[in-house]
């Protein structure tokens, strides 16, 4: 499971040598709202709110504390 | 193809190549170029549910420091005041029912019909988080971080560290990361024995002292360009938890196998106490979880799509899918507005049980907490923001919350099919947000 975990990594990495853009063309990825943390307040009340109240939790990143919540 | 007509593009673009050229992180190009300011992230949040459940009113707010040569210090605190009732885990009945509360001090009673909720729920909990990011050599970052949470009965401690590599121009990033926490549980009235059964008013025996838990996370990620207009996340997640996983205050009722209904008690004369069976809860002491989460952004010329989803799955027997979705629509030159919708399903913990039943053995675990059943959840949601000219941000999001769920039809017993009984929710959310550098 972890070699195959492994082997897939390198050939995801691999395949993403040919993908990408070049240094002058990340006009729109350089726009704030196209960063993946964007709003990182925002996530982490969603990231609380469903922590309290499903049986699942992170996944984006870690988690911002726990508690006790009932 | 090029959008770059505009001269605000432009001048994007030329900042975008000139921080690449010079080595600068490529993936927030311009802000890596304000160095030495702050910038602020606040939020005001509202969390009502239904039936006069839970309640939460939180502040939370996050100050960033950027630094020289792409450097950042990250602080935020969050205050949350929580009341309400939340359900217990015991099955309605017809007739009113009567329960020693968490402190073992007083009692409470819900009305013929009603699933029952624990109402002397109330808390007020402090979050504190510090994180630091810093390049470690060209193409390394390395970001560490500090957590701690207190609130009435529980104090959680928490460090991370992680380390990222670009590749490939910049775009390809490859992350890991290590999380380890501790919790100590100090539960109102003691944490319970495993399936003790609750007592009357002042009686002891049930209940132990403290207790507590450690967490350790594992998470690996791989942030790709795409092309020009879409960028896409893939983490993996490994989390190990061990010691008091079990919630103090869950309880489930002891059933008649014929009629389903909960076993009568009658408190000890001169006392106030439960009048029915009702044993607390217990869940193995340890739990690992897994998940695999992706997210693509993708700009339609101004729009921003934002797909994501996460596939969990645990040792307790609980996968869970979720869906989130949204669309950041531009309203005129400095504002937007944002549909936001979050579908997510989970089956049922091993051990969940609605009911224990009378006659037959005590499993060794079991827990009949709504949070650990079968259920789907859907979230509707509208945000608001608009750009001041001084360059702040202030932001309004309204959200409705619904959760379904259903019980098992082996486990339903007699009686209990004409019933409510699974405590179905729903939750208005509403959150201002304010963002403001100083410089």
């Amino acid at each position: 499971m972890r070699c195959g975990l492994l082997i897939a990594s390198v050939l995801l990495l691999s395949g993403c040598a040919h993908v990408g853009v070049q240094p002058w063309e990340r006009d729109v990825l350089a726009k704030p709202e196209m960063s993946l943390d964007a709003d990182p307040l925002d996530a982490a009340i969603d990231d609380h709110i469903y922590f309290s109240k499903e049986a699942s939790s992170g996944g984006r990143g870690f988690g911002g504390g726990g508690c006790g919540c009932n | 193809m090029s959008d770059t007509k505009n001269p605000a593009d432009l001048n994007l673009a030329l900042a975008a190549a000139t921080c690449a050229l010079l080595g600068i992180g490529a993936t927030e190009p311009v802000a890596a170029a304000e160095a030495d300011t702050w910038s602020f992230d606040s939020s005001l949040l509202y969390y009502g549910e239904s039936d006069d459940r839970v309640q939460d009113v939180s502040a939370a707010i996050s100050a960033q420091r950027k630094f020289d040569d792409e450097r950042v210090l990250g602080l935020s605190l969050t205050a949350d005041t929580l009341t309400g009732a939340s359900a217990s885990g015991a099955i309605a009945l017809d007739r009113p029912q009567t329960f020693t509360s968490p402190s073992g001090k007083a009692t409470y009673t819900t009305q013929a019909g009603d699933v029952p909720l624990d109402d002397t729920f109330k808390d007020t909990r402090f979050a504190l988080n510090a994180s630091w990011t810093q390049p470690l050599a060209r193409l390394y970052t390395v970001s560490g971080g500090l957590g701690f949470s207190t609130e009435y009965d529980y104090t959680h401690i928490g460090a991370n560290l992680s380390l990222a590599r670009d590749f490939n121009k910049r775009n390809t990033t490859v992350s890991a990361g290590l999380a380890w926490s501790q919790d100590d549980i100090d539960p109102v009235g003691g944490a319970p024995l495993p399936l003790a059964q609750m007592l009357d008013v002042g009686q002891g025996g049930n209940k132990a002292g403290s207790d507590s838990k450690d967490v350790l996370d594992f998470l690996v990620g791989l942030t790709q360009v795409l092309n020009r207009t879409t960028v896409l996340r893939i983490n993996y997640s490994y989390s190990d938890a061990s010691g008091y996983l079990n919630d103090p205050y869950k309880i489930l009722s002891v059933v008649d196998p014929v009629t389903g209904d909960t076993l009568t008690r009658t408190p000890t004369a001169g006392l106030q106490g439960p009048t029915g069976v009702y044993r607390y809860e217990n869940r193995p002491d340890s739990r690992v979880k897994q998940s695999l989460y992706a997210e693509m952004k993708h700009s339609f010329g101004a729009p921003v799509l934002r797909v994501a989803y996460r596939f969990m799955t645990d040792d307790w027997g609980i996968d869970s899918n979720t869906l989130e979705t949204s669309l950041r629509w531009p309203l005129g030159g400095s504002s937007y507005i944002e549909p936001q919708l979050r579908y997510y399903t989970q089956s049922e913990a091993d051990f969940y049980r609605a009911n224990l039943v009378a006659g037959q053995p005590l499993p060794q675990y079991a827990s009949a907490d709504f949070r650990l059943g079968n259920f789907d959840a859907t979230t509707v949601g509208v945000k608001f923001g608009h750009k001041t000219a001084g360059g702040n941000e202030w932001s309004t999001r309204l959200e409705y919350y619904q959760q379904t769920g259903d019980i098992p039809s082996d486990q339903i017993i007699g009686n209990q099919a004409n019933r409510p009984q699974y405590p179905d929710l729903s939750a208005v959310i509403v959150q201002f947000g304010y963002r403001f550098g100083l410089r």
